[in-house]
């Protein structure tokens, strides 16, 4: 299993049904995409994710910070 | 007859005929988000939505589309489910004036039957949580009452502020958020964060209709939401104190929240289909860390479904972007008529006004700029004259189409502020704006050939009503 977003082969299970083997709740450790394997195609699997949403190390290394941190004030 | 929580009102919604039980199975995604999206393509007066048979789950109650048509709107301010627009506008007006009703402390919140704390906290176990749209990054908590204090002065009620705000599922216990930064929880985060402290939030869920209306309001930084949301329904707002915040919280939500948005700290967020029309995301935002959840026995979990307009959020945020921004020109503006600003939560407004002299037009439209609603929404202002019904889309066309000579009456100011999930900027957060003064030049301003207007003739209203009645008899 690897995140349909980023491709990240690390993927936690974060929940899973209370009818138990309907679906779990699936989550991306490096971009935080999070899924229900029940969804469809164009969200669960890497090959239908649609490129536009996917996402690469270097887009998280680039995110903007909102809002901005503000410098500590001191005394 | 107000609502004390959003069972209440779920029941009235029913006996109107405005809520629509799905029984049959559905599945959490697509379904429940593209049957909500259905609720906005079905035409006028949309029910609300009501689901209790989800694949997988055992125990789940979703309500969907509560806010979503004129009718629900109406019904959620006490109004005739078939009360127009612009009434339900003028009506919630005339409530504003009864601004401040203190509210009212009760201490037995049906929240309090149940708590999860620390390592028992499991958001998954309360709420039945699932994606809207395709390219979200999550699951959402898109219509939450956000309590939140100002560190610099926590004792100060009317510095406490409920608003809305996008909420990211990231974890069992953990959230992200966006705080705009036009709206006051960004102040109350950024002064913690100048402490370097961590910011106390209380988030509530599923809660009577006008705290919903309230929460999603523009109103000022030192104005309560509570007391606000006491003079729209007429009777004090009931709340009680969360337990582990201390904060004031809605006496009626289903699910109450706390925890603490973590000082300094931002991770990967989105995106989210936004109201604009258009996702935001790839932007690194705050976090929050849950520390106590209460909730109702048997709790229904409301959303809300956004989109390409139109969408619930339309609906739920159109009056109460109208009505600050009627107040506030008025208060310097008398001349004004009113003011409609539910495109897009106000990135689009159109204004009726009398003219004190010629050019008082365009001044009304560069102050609508600068409300504080307007410093971050409000890039297109149209003016009309007091004769224009803002609300009636063909007659500011006409306005537009007849009295506008577009090189005196555009006018575009380079470089204003907008919030920053404006799709239109170039820089996010940074836009022009511009008036279109479509009234009719008064003197000295002595343009076009307006002297002569065609108006409905006298007979017109007694002929109006004779019309109305031989139809009615046919
Ligand atoms: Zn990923």
């Amino acid at each position: 299993m690897i995140c349909p977003r980023c491709a990240h082969d690390t993927v936690d299970t974060v929940t899973t049904s209370p009818v138990p083997g309907v679906w779990d709740v699936l989550q991306c450790v490096r971009c935080l995409y999070m899924w229900r394997t029940t969804e469809p195609d164009r969200r669960t699997r890497r090959e239908a994710y649609p490129v536009e949403f996917r996402m690469t190390q270097a887009d998280i290394d680039a995110a903007p910070e909102v809002p901005v941190v503000p410098p500590l004030r001191v005394g | 007859m107000p609502y004390d929580d959003l069972r209440s009102f779920l029941d009235t919604l029913d006996k109107h005929g405005q809520l629509l039980r799905i029984t049959e199975q559905v599945l959490p995604e697509p379904d429940l988000a593209a049957a909500a999206n259905a609720a906005g393509r079905i035409g006028e007066g949309a029910p609300a939505l009501y689901f209790d048979n989800v694949k997988g789950f055992t125990d789940a109650r979703i309500a969907m589309n509560v806010h979503g048509s004129w009718r629900n709107h109406a019904l959620a301010l006490g109004l005739p489910p078939e009360t127009s627009v612009r009434e339900q506008v003028e009506e919630f007006a005339r409530r504003w004036d009864a601004f401040p009703v203190a509210p009212e402390r009760r201490e037995d919140a049906p929240w309090r039957e149940n708590t999860q704390q620390g390592a028992d906290i499991d958001l998954f176990e309360v709420l039945p949580l699932f994606r809207l749209n395709d390219g979200d990054g999550g699951f959402y908590l898109d219509k939450a009452a956000v309590v939140s204090r100002d560190p610099r002065d926590p004792d100060h009620f009317g510095k406490q502020n409920v608003g809305t705000y996008r909420i990211e599922v990231i974890g069992r216990d953990r959230l992200a958020f966006q705080p705009v930064p036009m709206h006051d929880v960004a102040q109350h985060l950024h002064a913690a964060e100048e402490l370097g402290e961590d910011l106390p939030i209380a988030i509530t869920l599923g809660n009577d209709p006008v705290i919903t209306i309230v929460a999603g309001m523009p109103m000022g930084y030192d104005q309560s939401e509570y007391e606000m949301a006491g003079a729209l329904r007429g009777a004090p707002a009931p709340i009680a104190t969360a337990p582990l915040t201390g904060f004031d919280v809605p006496w009626g939500s289903e699910v109450v929240i706390e925890g603490v948005v973590e000082s300094r700290k931002r991770q990967i967020e989105g995106p989210f289909g936004e109201f604009t029309g258009h996702y935001s995301g790839g932007r690194r935002m705050p976090t929050i860390r849950i520390d106590r959840v209460s909730y109702r026995t048997d709790p229904v979990f409301e959303s809300l479904y956004l989109g390409m307009p139109w969408t619930e959020v339309d609906y739920l945020v159109g009056p109460n972007t109208c009505v600050p921004l009627l107040k506030q020109l008025r208060a310097e503006f008398p001349e004004v008529q009113a003011v409609n600003a539910m495109y897009t939560h106000g990135l689009a407004v159109i204004v009726s006004t009398k003219k004190r002299y010629g050019g008082f037009a365009k001044a009304v439209g560069m102050r609508a700029m600068t409300t504080p609603h307007g410093l971050g929404y409000v890039t297109q202002v149209i003016v009309v004259d007091e004769d224009v019904d803002p609300f009636d889309l063909p007659q500011v066309m006409w306005a537009m189409s007849a009295k506008v000579n577009p090189q005196d009456d555009v006018i575009i100011v380079p470089n204003l502020s907008v919030m920053a999930l404006a799709p239109a900027a170039n820089t996010p957060g940074i836009t022009s704006k511009m008036i279109i003064d479509a009234t009719t030049p008064v003197a000295p301003d002595n343009r076009g050939h307006f002297d002569t207007p065609v108006r409905d003739l006298p007979e017109t209203p007694e002929w109006t009503d004779r019309l109305r009645a031989l139809l009615a008899a046919r």
